[in-house]
């Protein structure tokens, strides 16, 4: 041992540096140096987290931004469209007058032109029948009772036979509406009668509207839903032509 | 004279001594190889590996340490 | 510049190598060197005993050794100061020295935890310690004169340390017998503190004691029964035995331990400076370069591998021994 150089008071000397050395770097260096790791990793798992909270944040202030952006978009489309179509709703409405008002005037001006023609038209009944009875009296030669010629005229004109729609007898309709057009307009009596007649082979119910057209020279033509009832003188001729062909 | 002897027979006997330390060095570059491999093939592990190797090394060099002491024993003490 | 780099060809540094060759052998032509004699024990540099250690008895003179480990202390409690205030600064990142000692400490502190778990915190300034002590010390080899200059000795002094000098085999300076006579040779004034066995004994009965200190503080008293393991003995006959063998082999293996360590660092180092004294002697011209680089790493092995095995045996210490029932109890 004693030549090795191993002392008992060496041993025990290096061993109570090693102690004193041991604790003074404990308290020196180890324990700052781990709590300064200790700090750092905190510090960095403290920024980490800072940096993810501020991610989040970002994220949640882009939503935000986006949803406030989608709202306005929205809203102002919203917006347009009202717009749009209060436009397209006064357009029409414009339009919707103007052209009531177009066919008003139209349809006033129809009336009048009607009104017109019927009353030129019964203006020239009286002398029609005139001209018809002394064109009869120059080609038979004689004078017919005045009366009873007026009475032939106005039954050829208007169709009625002492008081009966002659086109009406033996025949049976059903409808709800009936147009009886005359040659000549009927005066208020011979419509009213007409219009009885009518309603009654109807069944007492329906609706006569009188119309007047010259072409059908005389007599009345009924039309009742798609059934033609023709009395009219150009009806008859016409078939009169037919059979003698 | 005779202690000339005993001293030249002390030296030798240590030299001697000393060549046990061949199995060490062998043992210990064998050991050594392994790691590098094993740390080669899996660097994940060099950690462990290197700890286990500088273990192993620490034991296979304790028979090298008992020449160097039975030598030193020999040249100083004896 | 064209010019100059034409004249400087090779670099400054190297011109500067050669010139430092050549005053070297000016130098040891004109003062060859002299071996430092090489003996076991530490040298003492006072004649009397600085004091006599109370209980045991034991003079303890001023020895090279021990003026090395003093050197070696405040260099180490200059540093712990320097990061005490470093890091009580308040920075984050220390700078400098500091900076290289956290670094270090840090690597430790991590191979440490990856090892020892749990347990780390208190292993850790033991395995900080050891490293960074041996270090110093090892280091402190490399400076100049250190092993190198010291008492050209020609006094004769009675006291057990001077007068063992070896009868060296290669023509050395320093020669003593076994007889009083101590003649001419250098006692260096610092030597490598590892070169003590003393120093090396005591870092590893620290070691080895802590090892089993941590080792009761983690298992309690169970930890005991990894060296007397008596559970098995009667039950399983042949495999209790062998059990029991086992167990005092460990205890075998525990003081074995203290004698490797202690070894283990004295064996490299004082080969290491042997080796010094040899080359430095043989070639005094630029070789011993070479192996104070050599020297350089060992010192830093023969370190980490000391503070690492301390570590790796307090981590195993604190599991339990491979018992079947000793898992759960802790």
């Amino acid at each position: 041992m004693e030549a090795l150089g191993l002392n008992l008071g060496y041993v025990l000397v290096q061993i109570f540096n090693f102690a004193i050395l041991f604790v003074v770097l404990r308290v020196w260096v180890y324990k700052p140096i781990l709590g300064l790791l200790e700090r750092r990793r905190e510090a960095i798992a403290k920024g980490l987290e800072d940096a993810r909270i501020a991610a989040e944040a970002r994220e949640n202030a882009e939503k935000e931004a986006e949803k406030l952006l989608n709202e306005a978009r929205s809203k102002a489309a919203a917006e347009t469209r009202e717009v749009t179509q209060r436009a397209e709703q006064q357009a029409k409405e414009i339009r919707a007058a103007a052209e009531a008002t177009a066919s008003k005037a139209r349809e006033a001006a129809l009336a009048e032109v009607e009104t017109e023609r019927a009353r030129i038209l019964s203006d020239l009944r009286g002398q029609v029948a005139a001209l018809a009875v002394a064109a009869a009296q120059k080609l038979i030669g004689e004078a017919l009772d005045a009366k009873k010629q007026k009475a032939l005229i106005d039954e050829f004109f208007s169709g009625v036979k002492a008081g009966k729609v002659t086109v009406l007898e033996g025949t049976e309709v059903s409808g709800a509406a009936a147009v009886v057009t005359s040659a000549l307009p009927l005066n208020k009596e011979e419509q009213d009668a007409v219009q009885k007649q009518v309603l009654q082979s109807l069944g007492g119910k329906g609706e006569v509207t009188f119309r007047v057209d010259p072409n059908i020279l005389g007599g009345l033509v009924v039309r009742v839903g798609d059934k033609v009832l023709d009395g009219s003188v150009s009806g008859q001729l016409g078939a009169l032509r037919q059979s003698m062909r | 004279m005779e202690g000339d002897f005993v001293q030249g027979a002390k030296m030798i006997g240590a030299g001697l001594a000393m060549i046990g330390t061949i199995g060490a060095g062998a043992g210990i570059g064998i050991v050594v190889s392994g790691a590098v491999q094993a740390m080669g093939r899996n660097p994940d592990f060099s950690g462990t590996i290197q700890t286990n190797m500088i273990l192993g090394i620490a034991f296979a060099e304790a028979v090298a340490i008992y020449c160097l002491v039975v030598a030193l024993l020999l040249l100083f003490a004896v | 510049m064209e010019q100059s780099r034409k004249w400087w060809r090779f670099g400054v540094n190297r011109w500067f190598v050669l010139l430092f060759i050549v005053l070297n052998v000016i130098a040891v032509s004109a003062y060859p060197p002299l071996r430092p004699h090489i003996q076991l024990p530490a040298e003492a540099l006072t004649e009397q005993p600085l004091f006599i250690f109370p209980l045991v008895n034991a003079p303890v003179y001023l020895t090279n050794t021990l003026v090395a480990t003093l050197i070696g202390d405040i260099l180490l409690l200059l540093i712990g100061f320097g990061v005490w205030r470093a890091v009580g600064s308040g920075q984050m990142v220390p700078r400098g020295l500091s900076g290289a000692v956290e670094a270090f400490i840090e690597v430790l502190y991590n191979l440490t935890e990856s090892t020892a778990g749990k347990w780390a915190k208190r292993i850790f300034p033991y395995f900080a310690t050891i490293t960074l002590l041996v270090l110093v010390l090892n280091w402190m080899e490399l400076i100049p004169g250190v092993d190198s200059i010291g008492f050209f000795n020609e006094r004769h002094i009675e006291n057990p340390f001077e007068c063992s000098f070896v009868q060296l085999p290669l023509g050395a300076v320093g020669i003593t017998g076994a007889s009083n006579e101590c003649v001419k040779g250098v006692i260096p004034f610092v030597r490598a503190t590892a070169t003590d066995l003393n120093f090396t004994l005591a870092l590893a009965l620290i070691a080895v004691v802590m090892v089993q200190v941590i080792g009761v503080r983690a298992q309690g008293l169970s930890y005991f029964s990894k060296f007397l393991n008596v559970k098995t003995f009667f039950t399983k006959p042949v495999f209790g035995v062998i059990d029991f063998g086992v167990g005092i082999l460990e205890l075998v293996s525990e003081f074995s331990k203290i004698f490797s360590f202690a070894f283990r660092l004295f064996g490299n180092i004082f080969a290491g400076s042997v080796l010094l004294f040899v080359i430095g002697t043989l070639v005094p011209v630029f070789a011993q370069s070479g192996v104070l680089m050599l020297e350089f790493f060992v010192g830093a092995i023969q370190a980490v591998v000391f503070g690492l095995l301390t570590m790796t045996f307090m981590a195993q210490a604190t599991q339990s021994h491979g018992g079947e029932g000793h898992e759960e109890s802790h």
